[in-house]
């Protein structure tokens, strides 16, 4: 009797459903404006805000919807059910930087197939995956510029180790590429790679991370960081060990979060982009998609709002890719003027 | 005993049905792009693995025991596939290896429990670090995600028009396949009975130690297939793949009516119950909740689920709630004659 | 020597074999030490073994509680959370009033964590949950209520009083602050368990709950006293937490908890309750905590800790279950021969 109760429950649940299915259908979507999905590494990082912060500003100007939201930790496959997501509700392009440019990728073009345009910023996809890539600097002049800061704070002599975020971030590896090919160069011949280690973009990572590198290599001169994060708690983590001044630090770093290493000696030079900037472009270069003003072919040119015009290029070897700028560089003379 | 199971049991799955349907008409109401036929159909596709791991842990809770190794004998399995298929190896042949190293971690668990009769908590705690740490040993913090859409399409693909997931199929044919395993079986039949009293188990003939062994492969290897089709979904194999699931694995498991110190528990229980972690949990994220948000109310709901078994059995049993604290499972199985049993007999 | 070990008393045997697990663990220590210290670099250096201290202090003291909970046969898979949560609060408190004493910011996470582990004794007592299901159900809720609080943000260190952060990095009398810290809760939970009853009824309620309530302890009230401690101590060490990696996102502490449990199971605590001692604890953490510096230190792939920490553990409950067996078989031998066998005995 039991058994029958069973099956019979569940038969009927089953047919029930089936019956509602069969009447559903698709929703219906009007277009007054887009909706664009900016989805970032992960939503508890400062930086990513920021871009979230520009895009909207740009949504606003542009009439377009522009919804933030990402997973909490950094993780290429906690982005998937987000790309899902935002194709089941609708939106028109989702603009992407993630860690993990391989892992997204069949979610990607299972989107695309669905009509939902794909933009990367920051963190690059696969390059099939994507329409454009909005880059915040040129990937060859933020390695260079890395290894020139770090060869004048250590007079170009001694061991450095790179703090890394995710071992398969695109931007991460990019960076790093052209860093070792910057060390190539006869004037840094007395420094010495001596390790890539990897934070993750967790804090507490990357403060183990540091200080491991600084137990295992004690003759440690130098730590290049191109992650906010890393950068940040290397630099606290020096700062508690009182190593600042021995090891010196560079990468890349928001001013308001190193203000205070920078005035305590933890680093002298270092760099970032407006993060906000980037967003907003970003977003702009998503709207350009949808009107079909950008495609993806190279030399097309487009103005994005009060930031002006850009053309779509091919840049290091990657392409289509729009470019922000040249990076901002922090010293202790400047930092005090900027505010993000 | 098992009368009253099976009264509690289908008013828990009627329980788990109405659920759903008002757990729908919620999310209803959070979002208009809810009830889409698209939507509805590809609610439990991102759940399918954590699904096929519930199933899997369903029999070793039965058997009264816990197994909360399973994500991490998936991240294993997956890094040795992805691996052994980056190598160069044909895919499936390479998936079928991941499967038999899933079934080997299992079993190493299966004898550590069944054979040297060690406490399961304590022996997967430490499997569920050893394992993981396999996995990051295997594939450190890299991700392989070449794999080919002939294999991916089993956990990410789609039929009729982009629309019916093929996980879908395949957890539904997990579930009809291990369901009539555990509910038309002598083999099933052994793990209630032991689960209910592992020394009249014993005395009554079935080979208890050969069983407990075999409970924990099948979760292994559920957690090895889990894993395939977890790549096929996330379209990746890294080392920390489902390291977060075991919360909505287990609430699957308890929510589905399975008895936490085991003798009960339904295959159709659990497969609705993963239904309604994976309706809440879809729900909330069309919601654009996050997904902390949607942790604290699974774990709500779990503690919920549990709360609610513990009541519903102590009204069934009439005057004062049953004493259902754990037997304990040393150096002998003692012998309890019913629930009521007070003493517990231990050196 | 076996006729020796053959006329101790029960109890003798027992403590015994307690002393046999820590000398095991300063054992293993002196080989590990040895072995590391002629193949790493800077191994044996002062400065190496201040990280050491330092790193290994936040450990114990969330161990200190988990202790108390493994006593009585549950076990707290929420520490991590609650670190990460009251770590969060104890930044938060500081960030918004710079001028407050750290002592307050410590009293606030230590109440945060009394609340959260209240909770935890609750579930487990009163609802009559299993304790893995309860506290991993609190995992899982602790964590999503500290996403809400920090709202997508994190706290840098920048916005933290330089009376907090120093801290971490202050080394009284070459012992690092957060070490002396873990030092003084060490001994103030040994000397709990040892001298103060109704710590000791932990031990009673860990080997067998139904006697113990049978001789008039109150077993719900202990476990809910034993839960309040390790949320308690897991607050302080959110406090410790924060001062040691300022920088707190939602994530913070994330996996915690398997680190703190290593510390306890290796320490000799058995899962099974009844029976363990703070010191095999702070022992087993410092074993756990060595090893993994030296992996560090040989510029070892790190992963290897990971898959370390989780054999340690297997084999540990391994070896204690078996030597627990033997231990248990000379236990009943030895009272089947002390005593007239009674047939209304309840035991054995």
């Amino acid at each position: 009797m039991r058994k029958r109760t069973l099956v019979v429950l569940i038969g009927s649940a089953v047919v029930a459903a089936a019956a509602v299915m069969a009447t559903l259908g698709t929703a219906g979507t009007t277009k007054t404006h887009y909706k664009i999905f900016l989805l970032p590494k992960a939503t508890g990082i400062p930086v990513f805000t920021q871009n979230g912060n520009g895009a909207k500003k740009a949504g606003k100007e542009l009439g377009d919807l522009v919804t933030y939201n990402g997973p909490t930790t950094v993780s290429g496959s906690a982005q998937v059910p987000f790309i899902n997501n935002a194709v089941r509700q609708g939106y028109n392009a989702i603009v992407i930087s993630t860690p993990d440019a391989n892992a997204v990728a069949p979610a990607l073009k299972r989107a695309a197939a669905r009509g939902v345009k794909i933009i990367s910023y920051d963190g690059d996809t696969a390059r099939d995956a994507r329409t454009i890539f909005v880059a915040p600097s040129t990937n060859s002049l933020i390695g260079q510029y890395e290894v020139q800061w770090m060869g004048a704070q250590i007079k170009y002599k001694g061991q450095i180790a790179i703090l890394s975020a995710n071992a398969t971030s695109a931007n991460q590896n990019t960076w790093i590429t052209f860093m070792k090919q910057e060390l190539r160069k006869p004037k840094y011949k007395d420094m010495e790679l001596v390790k890539i280690a990897y934070g993750n973009d967790d804090p507490t990572i990357s403060a183990q991370q540091t200080q491991a590198l600084l137990q295992s290599y004690p003759n440690l001169k130098g730590i290049i960081s191109p992650t906010t994060v890393g950068i940040q708690a290397a630099a606290q983590e020096l700062k508690q060990e009182g190593k600042c001044g021995k090891v010196q630090l560079t990468g890349l770093g928001l001013p308001n979060d190193m203000r205070k290493y920078v005035k305590a000696g933890c680093t002298t030079k270092f760099g970032l982009w407006n993060e906000s900037n980037l967003g907003y472009l970003a977003a702009y270069v998503a709207h350009n998609v949808l009107d079909g003003k950008l495609n993806g072919s190279l030399g097309q040119s487009f103005k994005a709002g009060t930031l002006g015009s850009f053309k779509v290029a091919k840049v290091d070897g990657n392409s289509p890719v729009v470019v922000l700028g040249p990076p901002l560089v922090f010293t202790p003379q400047n930092i005090d003027k900027y505010h993000f | 005993m098992k009368a009253l199971a099976g009264r509690v049991l289908v008013r828990w799955e009627t329980l788990l049905v109405l659920a759903i349907i008002a757990v729908g008409i919620w999310s209803a109401t959070l979002s208009p792009f809810f009830l889409t036929r698209a939507n509805l159909l590809d609610l439990v596709t991102p759940y399918v693995f954590v699904g096929l791991m519930a199933f899997g842990l369903t029999f070793v809770v039965i058997t009264g025991e816990i197994d909360i190794s399973i994500c991490s004998t998936l991240a294993a399995s997956i890094v040795c596939f992805a691996q052994i298929f980056a190598a160069g190896v044909n895919v499936w042949a390479a998936a079928l290896i991941g499967l038999c190293i899933a079934g080997g971690l299992g079993l190493v668990n299966g004898l550590l429990v069944g054979v040297l009769n060690l406490p399961s908590l304590a022996v997967t705690l430490g499997t569920l670090a050893a394992y993981s740490g396999l996995a990051f040993v295997v594939l450190s913090g890299e991700g392989v995600a070449t794999f080919p859409e002939s294999f991916t399409k089993y956990g990410g693909g789609y039929l009729a028009g982009n629309e019916l997931p093929i996980a879908l199929l395949v957890m539904l044919a997990f579930a009809l396949g291990l369901g009539i395993v555990l509910h038309g079986t002598r083999f099933g039949r052994y793990l209630y009975a032991i689960g209910s009293n592992r020394e009249a188990a014993r005395l009554s003939g079935i080979p208890v130690t050969r069983v407990r062994v075999t409970v924990f492969v099948i979760s292994g290897l559920m957690a090895g297939i889990a894993g395939l089709v977890y790549v096929g979904y996330f379209g990746s194999a890294r080392a920390d793949a489902a390291s977060t699931s075991l919360l909505d694995v287990v609430t699957a498991v308890v929510l589905g009516g399975v008895g936490i110190f085991g003798g009960t528990g339904s295959m159709p229980g659990v497969l609705l119950a993963l239904i309604l972690v994976a309706e809440v949990r879809s729900g909330m994220q069309l919601a654009n909740l996050s997904g902390q948000l949607q942790n604290i109310v699974i774990g709500v709901l779990l503690l919920v689920a549990i709360v609610a078994g513990n009541l519903i059995s102590a009204a069934r049993a009439g005057s004062r709630p049953a004493k259902l604290h754990r037997r304990r499972k040393g150096v002998r199985a003692n012998a309890r004659a019913d629930t009521q049993v007070i003493a517990d007999s231990n050196p | 020597m076996i006729a020796h070990v053959r006329a101790m008393k029960p109890q003798e045997l027992a403590a015994a074999a307690f002393r046999l697990r820590e000398i095991g663990i300063v054992l293993a220590l002196f080989v590990v030490i040895v072995f590391f210290g002629s193949r790493a670099t800077n191994f044996l250096s002062v400065s190496n073994w201040q990280d050491i201290a330092q790193n290994v202090s936040i450990v114990v003291v969330v161990a200190v509680g988990e202790t108390m909970v493994v006593l009585t046969r549950n076990i707290d898979l929420s520490v991590g959370s609650i670190v990460g949560l009251c770590g969060y609060l104890t930044a938060a408190t500081l960030a918004h009033h710079p001028g407050l004493p750290i002592e307050v910011a410590a009293l606030v996470a230590v109440a945060a964590g009394l609340g959260l582990g209240l909770v935890n004794g609750f579930l487990v007592a009163v609802a009559r949950i299993p304790a893995i299901i309860a506290t991993l159900a609190t995992l899982a809720i602790y964590r999503g209520i500290d996403a809400e609080i920090t709202g997508g943000k994190n706290i840098t260190a920048s916005q933290l009083p330089d009376h907090f952060l120093s801290l971490a990095g202050s080394k009284p009398l070459g012992f690092p602050a957060l070490a002396w810290i873990a030092l003084g809760v060490s001994i103030l939970g040994a000397a709990t368990l040892r001298f103060v009853p109704w710590a000791r009824d932990f031990y009673a309620v860990g080997s067998n709950p139904d006697a113990a309530r049978f001789a008039g302890i109150p077993a719900g009230r202990r476990i809910i006293i034993a839960f309040a401690l390790s949320g308690s101590l897991a607050g302080l060490g959110g406090f410790l937490f924060a001062s040691r990696f300022p920088t707190l996102d939602s994530g913070a502490a994330n996996g915690f908890e398997l680190t703190v449990i290593t510390a306890v199971v290796i320490g000799g605590v058995n899962v099974f309750g009844g029976s363990g001692s703070i010191l095999g604890v702070v022992l087993g953490a410092v074993l756990v905590a060595t090893i993994a510096d030296g992996f560090t230190l040989m510029r070892l792939d790190e992963f290897w800790k990971i898959f370390f920490n989780g054999f340690a553990i297997v084999a540990a409950v391994t070896i204690d279950a078996l030597v627990t067996r033997r231990l248990q078989e000379a236990l009943r031998r030895r009272r089947a021969a002390l005593l007239v066998p009674p047939a209304a005995e309840a035991k054995a």
